[in-house]
């Protein structure tokens, strides 16, 4: 009888509600809109069950499997640069020097700019006229200026490259927080048995940051597999539909084109890659992160 | 300090004179330097209705963008939204998906005929009518007269014309900076535009709008594809034109490093003022060239004032619409920002055919525009073209007769979706 009267479902119901209204409703009305044919435009031909028709047709659509392969490339590039940038920034906020406490701020303002805006400074920093990109490798010969966005073979590195100034920091946030949860008697002891720098962050650093590594690298996977802001701003997927990532692709499909059905079956996939990646990640290093402790 | 105490007051009780009626207006932003006459002509609409305010949503420039705002309004019903500005190419598909309001009543057919023809054909849908024609574009040729003059160069009437003469001012100049021919290449909507322009100025169409066929495939369309690629891109400009919309396109040619521009009509206006433009003076304009024994085809732009299905104050929307087509307002349009005005009468005023000469020879051209073939899956068929055009001019070296076929069949399939079309 007791138990009844126990208040905790009661906390924890306005957090039940709001995952459940803006998370699960959402996803599973995904998977439902995804087994219909629905077009805005065509509203004559009605909501109609298709069954796997929508992911029978992407499995064979060649610029959804080439958007794929795009965001699959984009996500294999920036999330280990991003990871490793990360983490070497963590290593020296973590030391404490004169002005530790500005430059922590600093390196999180890429961060905390607006997506949108930076994407516009980006754009603006590789245009062909007056970049500052451009700038800095040829000076005043604008003749020889190259047109980043321009050029099919370099649209997306550049993409790429505003991608990892942006979001290098937010990994570096999570793994300093993991450094400063190693206790310092830790090294101090490793000191006093000889241990060179490299030893101690080969035996000591890594094996204790190693959850808050693979929580970044699982946040920073997921985050660029659903990159779209950028392409939205620098390039709109061109040119010749070489930025066309998986996620701005089925923005096109659901929003511009109106095609419900078939754009709600590629959010479907990017939301399975995403859960395969992350839970493939967590099983290869398995670790703390879901709350069971290693195995040592 | 009374009047400090008044000014108080007024501060305070202002909250309380908002409860008067709210027209929510979605607008893409103006050029910064004529931002003001908008403003203005929303003034003057609301001096003219006491207890109205007029609420505008900015959107972004690029026409594209703007289609996924408004639409992400429509699918939602939003009620707020009252009065929105539409592209030449959507009506169609707002018409079919029940978004836009029929403006019949508002806007009996007599009314139509004060306008230019093509845009009011690209407002109606099976016999109803969903948008006012505010201004109306079409794709025109800007170009250097004083670089012609100096080379002897007559304006050139066939695209091979405008490549050789481009050619031969390039290597007389000298100047590294300057390009042959800068226009709207980047993967968008305007790209559509530009490729339309050459593939009917040889002759050749997107698609069969009576058998709903794709004939992007045909050898003559093909062909234009193909020099724009090789002739163009590759020959007379440089590839950083493969990014651009129509602001920087339109830069480069004001900056004097463009012997060629193709741009809508605005730019004749941004070209000739003296804070925005080094070529003040400089510049002509003419319809697009053709291919050699074609007709110059140039794509119908322009954008129309529309009405949501959603809208709570109809006939407010409408008014206001009245008001913003008039035209007293159309002609400020056309005498400050260089808009072309969508009134046909507007081309005798003499007050605007004095400062914008150019209007008198635009007026032909604004006749015969060509509009982009009306339907309501029209960005599902652009997204493919764009997609084609990108990918067949970006690269040097691309197989345009593969993508040409593949961006055919891929239009057919959606094309099929009107096939059998039971009336709802």
């Amino acid at each position: 009888m007791r138990r009844s009267r126990d208040p905790t479902w009661r906390f924890l119901l306005p957090s039940f509600l709001f995952v459940g209204i803006f998370s699960v409703y959402p996803i599973f009305d995904s998977f439902r809109l995804s087994f219909y044919r629905m077009i805005l435009t065509l509203p004559w031909l009605g909501q109609k069950f298709v069954g796997w028709e929508n992911y029978r047709d992407l499995s064979t659509d060649p610029v959804a499997l080439d958007s794929l392969a795009t965001s699959l490339i984009f996500v294999a590039v920036t999330t280990p640069i991003e990871v490793l940038l990360g983490l070497a920034m963590a290593l020296v906020l973590n030391e404490s020097f004169r002005g530790r406490g500005w430059l922590r701020a600093i390196v999180l303002i890429p961060w905390a700019v607006p997506t949108v805006v930076s994407s516009q400074m980006w754009r603006f920093i590789f245009n062909d006229r007056y970049g500052l990109f451009n700038f800095l490798l040829f000076g005043d010969a604008t003749q020889r200026y190259w047109a980043p966005l321009a050029e099919p073979y370099l649209a997306l590195s550049s993409i790429m490259v505003a991608d990892i100034w942006k979001t290098s920091s937010f990994a570096a946030l999570i793994i300093l927080a993991g450094l400063q949860g190693i206790p310092g008697e830790l090294y101090e002891a490793a000191s006093i048995d000889g241990a060179t720098t490299w030893e101690k962050f080969r035996h000591i650093t890594l094996p204790l940051i190693k959850p808050a590594l693979l929580l970044a690298l699982v946040f920073r996977t997921i985050d660029a597999l659903k990159v779209f802001d950028l392409v939205f701003v620098m390039t709109q997927g061109g040119p010749a539909d070489t930025t066309n990532v998986l996620q701005f692709y089925g923005y096109k499909k659901s929003f511009a084109e109106g095609m419900i059905g078939y754009g709600s079956a590629i959010a479907v996939v990017v939301f399975l890659i995403s859960l395969i990646l992350s839970t493939l990640y967590i099983r290869l290093a398995g670790t703390g992160l879901l709350g069971k402790e290693p195995q040592a | 300090m009374p009047s400090l105490f008044v000014l108080f007051l007024i501060l305070l009780l202002a909250p309380l004179a908002q409860a008067q009626t709210q027209l929510r207006f979605v607008t893409w932003q103006p050029e910064t330097e004529t931002a003001w006459v908008w403003d203005k002509a929303i003034f003057d609409f609301e001096a003219r209705h006491a207890g109205v305010k007029v609420v505008r949503e900015v959107g972004p420039h690029s026409s594209t963008e703007f289609h996924d705002l408004v639409t992400q309004k429509l699918r939602n019903r939003d009620p707020q939204m009252d009065v929105f500005f539409m592209d030449v190419i959507w009506p169609a598909e707002f018409a079919a998906a029940g978004w836009a309001l029929p403006l019949d009543t508002f806007f009996p057919a007599p009314e139509r005929q004060s306008f230019f023809a093509a845009p009011i054909q690209a407002d109606s849908y099976e016999g109803r009518i969903y948008g006012v024609p505010v201004f109306i574009d079409t794709g025109m040729l800007y170009y250097r007269k004083d670089l012609l003059d100096k080379h002897d160069l007559s304006p050139p009437r066939t695209w091979p014309e405008l490549v050789r003469q481009a050619k031969l001012i390039l290597a007389q100049e000298r100047d590294p900076y300057l390009t042959g021919y800068s226009a709207q290449f980047k993967q968008y909507e305007g790209l559509v535009c530009n490729m339309m322009e050459f593939i009917l100025g040889n002759g050749a169409t997107l698609w069969d709008e009576r058998r709903l066929q794709s004939t992007l495939n045909d050898a003559k369309a093909k062909e234009a594809v193909r020099f724009v690629r090789d002739q163009i891109i590759a020959a007379i400009s440089h590839r950083g034109i493969l990014a651009y919309q129509e602001p920087e396109s339109l830069a480069l040619f004001t900056q004097g490093k463009a012997i060629f521009h193709r741009n809508w009509p605005y730019a004749w206006a941004v070209a000739n003022d003296p804070r925005q433009s080094k070529v003040v003076g400089k510049v002509g304009i003419m319809p697009l060239p053709a291919f050699p024994g074609q007709k110059s085809a140039s794509a119908l732009g322009g954008w129309q004032l529309a009405i949501s299905r959603f809208s709570r104050h109809p006939q407010l929307a409408w008014e206001f619409i009245e008001h913003m087509t008039s035209s007293e307002i159309q002609k400020r349009i056309a005498l400050y920002t260089g808009r072309a005005p969508a009134r046909r009468a507007l081309y005798r005023d003499t007050e605007i055919l004095k400062r914008n000469p150019q209007f008198e020879s635009q007026y032909e051209t604004f006749l015969l525009a060509a509009p982009r073939p009306r339907t309501p899956v029209y960005q599902p068929l652009s997204n493919i073209m764009q997609r084609y055009f990108s990918s067949a001019i970006a690269i040097a070296d691309s197989d345009i007769d593969r993508l040409a076929g593949s961006a055919s069949r891929d239009m057919d399939r959606v094309l099929d979706l009107l096939r059998n079309r039971r009336l709802p």
